[in-house]
């Protein structure tokens, strides 16, 4: 069997058919990127405050968080998206409200309407539980000792929480949380279900169009890869950065 | 005339069905330095808890100069502010330089500027000679250099008594002097404290009274000259005979 030449591994993988397509896999990583990030930092506040809810909060408001957390994790996030996103047209609202921008390429797109937002929020009150409990291991993992310390210099909870306990936990949950940062991103495929124009319907498409599914898959595969090592990276630059030192 | 700081009137508290502390009570004028001492699970530490409520006794009463911290109408935070406490194992707030352990209280609960904190802070650090180390963190500095840090930290609150809940047991042996020795320096600059402590010399040295609990009562109290030569009580003679044989001749080996 003769060697394959780079001529005719462009020719298997027919990458020139897939050219084409790049555009809309850009805009498809533009608007998983945009899912991502706004669902990481509607997570990341909102599972602070569930965290402290439920570590710190009297009877009726841990409750309430614990409650919160188990039910968005105990339900498929599919199932969640699917039932928010139907919500406007279940309650017959005006669905009709969308921003269209040019992409880069100069061809105007829909970059968010009401399925977009909705997907976008549900992906954040998610995530925001998986994230609560993260914050809340790494919570419970400061000594007591700091808190009666606290205590005796005559802090109040709300400081002891603000100056000592969410510094360090905050510090101590990065490498666990790393794991939501890194899972994320992979989650937001769903929003394919729903319609949303996100790097992996883009992907479904060119696949469709051309029946190049291994090269677009694969394609895909490496964007996420990448993307991923880089938040790795990322989040561990930050955690050498900001870890106390001598621990 | 003498003024009380810290009053403790009939004191009871118990865990579940163990009491731990039953009818303790005693008074603790300015200036002076009381150390009690007693077997473990006598309820010393529980007493130190009671006094600035980390632990709320079940019956009995605390004041702090003639106010009562039971008192449902005081603001526990701010009368815990005049109370210093010195933990057995530190707990240093870990995120934080030494400075910033020490300067976090007046910044934070006096409401002093970043800058006035600073120098009090300074002070206090200079007091427990730690100034050169305000900028390493707790877990980069010894025990003993820990412990000194949590007495600047107390210092730094200019409290009206400190209480120090077995402050050396935790240390290695030869880190155990210079803290023994910031101790006496400050009780000789007049600080009020109490001091649960097995230190017979340190007790020696500077208690004007000591108290021998055992099983949640007080037992004895006496002078330490009192204990050293002639105690009275069966348990106290042997408790401090188990002391001895552990220790060595009650004699201060720091500079008094």
């Amino acid at each position: 069997m003769r060697p394959t030449s780079p001529n005719q591994l462009i020719g298997m993988l027919q990458i020139n058919r897939i050219v084409e397509y790049l555009p809309d896999l850009w805009n498809g990583l533009s608007m998983t990127m945009g899912l991502y990030l706004f669902a990481l930092f509607l997570g990341l506040g909102l599972g602070i405050v569930l965290a402290i809810g439920r570590h710190y909060g009297g009877p009726i408001v841990s409750r309430i968080s614990t409650a919160y957390i188990e039910f968005m994790r105990g339900t498929p996030l599919l199932a969640q998206i699917l039932a928010i996103t139907t919500l406007p047209l279940a309650l017959n609202l005006d669905t009709s409200w969308r921003i269209i921008l040019q992409d880069i390429f100069g061809t105007p797109r829909i970059t968010v309407d009401i399925t977009i937002l909705l997907c976008a929020i549900t992906l954040g009150l998610n995530s925001g539980a998986y994230q609560a409990e993260y914050f809340r291991g790494s919570m419970a993992s400061i000594s007591g000792g700091q808190t009666l310390a606290a205590k005796s210099i005559g802090m109040t909870k709300r400081q002891e929480i603000r100056h000592i306990a969410l510094p360090q936990s905050l510090r101590r949950a990065i490498p666990a949380w790393s794991n939501e940062a890194v899972y994320l991103p992979k989650y937001t495929t769903v929003a394919y279900f729903v319609g949303v124009p996100d790097l992996f319907s883009a992907a479904k498409l060119a696949a469709g169009r051309t029946f190049q599914s291994l090269t677009v898959y694969s394609l895909v595969a490496v964007i996420f890869l990448v993307l991923i090592t880089a938040i790795s990276w990322i989040l561990s630059r930050i955690y050498n950065r900001v870890k106390i030192p001598g621990i | 005339m003498m003024t009380k700081v810290i009053e403790v009137k009939d004191v009871w508290k118990a865990y579940d069905t163990l009491e731990v502390l039953k009818g303790i009570s005693f008074d603790v004028f300015e200036g002076e330095v009381k150390v009690v001492f007693g077997p473990s699970g006598s309820g010393k530490s529980t007493l130190l808890r009671v006094i600035n409520m980390l632990t709320p006794p079940d019956k009995g009463e605390v004041l702090l100069r003639g106010q009562s911290l039971m008192d449902p109408q005081a603001d526990l935070t701010k009368l815990r502010a005049h109370i210093g406490f010195v933990f057995q194992n530190f707990n240093l707030f870990a995120h934080l330089k030494a400075i910033d352990n020490v300067s976090i209280g007046p910044h934070l609960v006096l409401g002093k500027t970043k800058e006035e904190a600073h120098d009090i802070a300074f002070k206090a650090l200079e007091k427990v000679r730690m100034n050169d180390w305000g900028h390493h963190y707790p877990a980069q500095l010894s025990g003993g250099q820990q412990q000194r840090i949590g007495i600047a930290r107390s210092l730094a609150m200019n409290p009206d008594v400190i209480l120090f809940d077995e402050p050396t047991s935790a240390l290695d042996p030869e880190l155990i002097g210079e803290v023994l020795q910031v101790m006496l320096d400050i009780a000789k600059e007049g600080t009020t404290m109490i001091v649960v402590t097995h230190e017979l010399g340190f007790a020696r040295a500077v208690a004007d009274e000591m108290i021998f609990m055992d099983h949640g009562v007080i037992v004895e109290t006496g002078t330490p000259q009192h204990f050293f030569q002639n105690p009275k009580s069966e348990r106290a003679i042997d408790f401090l005979h188990k002391l001895e044989v552990l220790y060595g001749q009650a004699e201060t080996d720091i500079e008094s």
